[in-house]
């Protein structure tokens, strides 16, 4: 059965990317799986002081964003299935996919005040990500 | 010349910090191991390029915040573990009972009180992920609750000395006591709060009224969950400790002026005495390299103040500042609050604190009241809201909103928080006249 992999977080660009990507399940009668990166990349260039595990605070997060797309997708009729992984977002990302499988990764573009230079990086990782994985990479 | 490589180092080292050329901590260390580097290696060929040696480095590393700092790390550590922050959080949003304006007054009052007490970046940790689920579980914009967490928490952290990082290095270069600078911060912070919280109520009013009045339960349920309380054993053990170490801070004057520094450390190390988590597990867990940043940079701004390159800096404020304490109060407070909304507002502090000594020591009144003194405290740790990159809280919340797929621009940011930095700036100032 084809699996499709929806990176996914909370924002309304995810949630645009989470319809999408119920809909080409739905289509093609394929198996739909939302993935979210806890990724403390962030943090790496300040010195403020973290004591707090927050790998862990963001995957709980993760699953709460990742509870909410299966819901939606159950409301459109769909079991979707959810999965967390902690690290680096593109590493990750790449690594699930060949994981679990996928042939079919479903991204949301970046939205509302992206500078013309973030939307030509996303869509050199889009193209990347695709020569990467081998699979057909869908955004919007 | 020793003075003149000991500033280009400060320089290099600050655009480093403030524009995340590189990590802090590295910035910092670089910085000190060049002044190292050129006063025992260049200083063995060329006399006039000693700038610091190692024996006067230490002294002017101030190790009170690096114990105080080192302490409340280890209080952290502990507490954050027994989960109580997100308990109290998903007790007020229940109390709120669908009233969005209750929801984010308390969430706000809750980190406010803990950034006063606590380390503002783990409160501001702890709390974001929370708040930006309560948001989208009750469908308003994750904005209109983090951007006022992270303002409140650098001007609750304002209030007590182990708050804010600039709070914790002015105060304790100045020598004063728990108490002493609460009565002089906490009434101006807590001011600022509700004037704060004033201008959010106006900013948001309309995504208040937003907010969705039925909440999924499965989503409730995630959250209770994800609130409940671990460990009530260690929680009260903890909380034991804490009420006596911040006596402690309070009567420590009593005992030959006992340094906050050497309080927090006793109740850390009672706590972990007394709770027995395992101690590697707990050292990993101490923050070594905000420690190490702190080190970095007393040494790098020390190599500045010893070679004279400071004095010559003060020496010119002076003369714009006049012999008008209060001129020269305001003066430090807006360069602060302005320089801290801009760069880093650690580095600038330490930068600043030998220009704050020579003004207090040439001005005349100014040494008795202390008001430049307050005013640098102020005008960092409140200026430090103007702009994303402010402070730390600011960063954290950026990358953690970021992680939830919310993207906080620069812009943005400034447009919500210019106002409230603003009106506390100018209620900090009206502060320092009629006070001192």
């Amino acid at each position: 059965m084809e699996i499709i992999l929806c990176a996914t977080r909370g924002g309304e660009e995810s949630i645009s990317a989470q319809y999408k990507a119920i809909e080409l399940a739905k289509e093609r009668g394929a198996r739909l799986i939302f993935l979210n990166v806890a990724d403390s990349s962030f943090l790496d260039r300040s010195a403020a002081a973290i004591v707090v595990d927050i790998q862990e605070e963001l995957s709980k997060m993760g699953e709460f964003f990742l509870m909410m797309a299966v819901e939606r997708a159950k409301a459109c009729g769909l079991e979707a299935e959810a999965v967390i992984r902690a690290g680096v977002f593109r590493a990750e990302l790449i690594q699930a996919t060949k994981d679990l499988g996928a042939s079919m990764i479903v991204l949301g573009k970046p939205g509302g005040g992206a500078s013309r230079l973030e939307l030509a990086g996303f869509d050199a990782f889009k193209e990347k990500l695709g020569q990467e994985t081998g699979v057909e990479v869908v955004s919007l | 010349m020793a003075a003149l490589i000991a500033t280009f180092i400060f320089v290099l080292v600050f655009v480093a910090i403030s524009f995340h050329l590189l990590h802090e901590t590295a910035a910092a260390l670089l910085g000190a191991v060049a002044v190292f580097l050129v006063t025992y290696i260049g200083g063995s060929f060329v006399p006039d390029l000693h700038i610091l040696s190692f024996d006067d480095a230490m002294t002017f590393v101030d190790w009170n915040v690096i114990f105080l700092i080192l302490g409340m790390m280890i209080f952290m550590a502990v507490l954050a573990e027994t989960n109580i922050f997100k308990w109290m959080a998903f007790q007020l949003y229940r109390l709120s009972k669908g009233n969005t304006w209750r929801l984010v007054a308390g969430l706000l009052l809750l980190t406010a009180v803990g950034s006063a007490f606590l380390n503002d970046v783990t409160v501001v940790l702890l709390l974001v992920p929370l708040s930006i689920q309560i948001s989208v579980a009750i469908g308003i914009h994750p904005f209109v609750l983090v951007i006022p967490e992270v303002l409140i928490s650098n001007i609750g952290g304002a209030a007590t000395l182990i708050g804010n990082p600039p709070s914790t290095i002015v105060g304790s270069h100045i020598g004063v006591s728990f108490t002493e600078y609460l009565v002089n911060m906490a009434p101006i912070a807590v001011i600022c709060m509700l004037a704060a919280m004033i201008v959010n109520r106006i900013q948001y009013r309309k995504e208040y009224k937003r907010s969705a009045k039925d909440v999924s339960p499965v989503l409730v349920e995630a959250l209770a969950s994800d609130s409940r309380i671990k460990n009530r054993s260690t929680l009260y053990k903890a909380l034991a400790i804490a009420a006596l170490t911040f006596a402690g801070f309070f009567v420590a004057d009593f005992f030959d002026g006992m340094p906050p520094g050497v309080v927090a450390l006793s109740g850390a190390v009672l706590l972990v005495a007394w709770v027995r988590p395992e101690m590697h597990k707990m050292l990993r867990e101490v923050d070594w390299t905000t420690l190490l940043f702190f080190i970095g940079l007393f040494i790098v701004v020390g190599g500045m103040e010893k070679t004279g390159a400071i004095e010559w800096l003060a020496t010119r404020v002076a003369i714009i500042a006049g012999e008008s304490v209060k001129r020269a109060a305001l003066l430090t407070t807006w360069v602060a609050g302005i320089a801290s909304g801009i760069v880093a507002n650690i580095p600038f502090t330490v930068a600043a604190l030998p220009v704050a000594d020579f003004l207090t020591e040439t001005i005349p009144q100014a040494a008795e009241s202390g008001i430049i003194y307050w005013g640098l405290i102020l005008g960092a740790d409140l200026g430090g809201n103007a702009t994303i990159l402010g402070s730390a809280p600011n960063i954290v919340a950026l990358g953690l909103l970021g992680q939830a797929g919310f993207r906080l621009t620069f812009g943005r940011f400034l447009r919500d928080a210019l106002p409230v930095t603003i009106t506390t700036m100018v209620l900090a100032s009206i502060w320092l006249l009629i006070r001192y």
